[in-house]
């Protein structure tokens, strides 16, 4: 069991506070709102490790964390959607809420490996598969 | 063919009960698994123009068809999957892909060579005039005598 707290290297901002679970922050404007929603998420298996993707529309690079401890990785992302100035709402489906949400990943995943991009409001989490986890085949000699 | 056995690696096997667990917790909005329609959007007033604002990540906005006949607006477009991934190599599957149509009434006239629409990190802003004779005039009373 790995006991270091660490975050990926995937270039991102970290609007949170390391190591302070969303909602005990002292951020003003997590500390305003400590509701989430829970992003949509696909997550796929290539030769190679497994691809997750989730639907964040409205946030941006300097707004997206991902964190990894112990086994859980985190993702958090503040949604900003310019609303026009001085005008009413006629008709609302969504409204402007964070983004949060929770995995937990097997030793098998490569950690120090995992890298991030975030393009037209889909993050795009590459999880690679560590040498060891990969099934490998043993020829049997005759 | 290089028939790999993917059965024993399942990093995500504990995801499942973390999970249900998740959707256990306050859920701000009208949870998804709810019949939404596709893409939510916001509607704004701003006097004299309407404001569209829809979420609808991971599309090319070249590809979003906008019309505007009268006061009714339709929006349409396609999102697609990822090129080259098979059904059976997802895992998990909770985004909505597919062609979509939504169409809008709004309370008046629209001004059609006025929209203005953009697309950035996933959001689809329009903006709509209102046609001249919609909006709101100041009338000039004239002093007789």
């Amino acid at each position: 069991m790995s006991q270091d707290n660490r975050t990926i290297p995937v270039g991102v901002g970290r609007p949170r506070v390391e190591n302070e679970p969303p909602g005990t922050l002292n951020d003003d404007t997590f500390a305003e709102k400590k509701v989430y929603q829970t992003p949509l998420i696909d997550i796929h298996e290539g030769p190679e490790g497994l691809t997750l993707e989730a639907d964040l529309p409205g946030a941006t690079e300097d707004n997206v964390s991902i964190q990894l401890e112990h086994n859980v990785l985190s993702l958090h992302a503040k949604v900003s959607i310019p609303v026009p100035e001085g005008a009413r709402v006629l008709h609302e489906e969504y409204r402007l809420v964070d983004y949060y949400r929770s995995f937990i990943l097997s030793d098998e995943v490569e950690r120090g490996k995992i890298t991030a991009e975030l393009r037209n409001g889909v993050l795009r989490l590459t999880l690679p598969k560590a040498e060891r986890a990969k099934t490998r085949r043993i020829e049997i000699k005759s | 063919m290089n028939r790999v056995n993917w059965q024993r690696w399942d990093p995500f096997r504990e995801i499942q009960r973390e999970m249900g667990r998740l959707f256990e917790s306050i859920e701000p909005l009208p949870s998804w698994r709810v019949a939404q329609p596709f893409p939510v959007m916001n509607v704004y007033d701003a006097g004299d123009r309407y404001v569209l604002t829809v979420p609808i990540p991971g599309v090319n906005p070249e590809e979003i068809d906008l019309s505007i006949t009268g006061e009714t607006l339709t929006l349409r477009g396609e999102r697609k999957r990822l090129d080259g991934v098979s059904d059976e190599s997802y895992r998990r599957q909770e985004r909505t892909f597919g062609r979509w149509t939504r169409t809008l009434t709004l309370p008046d006239r629209l001004d059609g060579t006025q929209v203005i629409a953009s697309y950035a990190n996933g959001v689809l802003i329009v903006s709509l005039p209102k046609a001249e004779n919609a909006r709101p005039r100041q009338i000039a009373v004239a002093a007789l005598g």
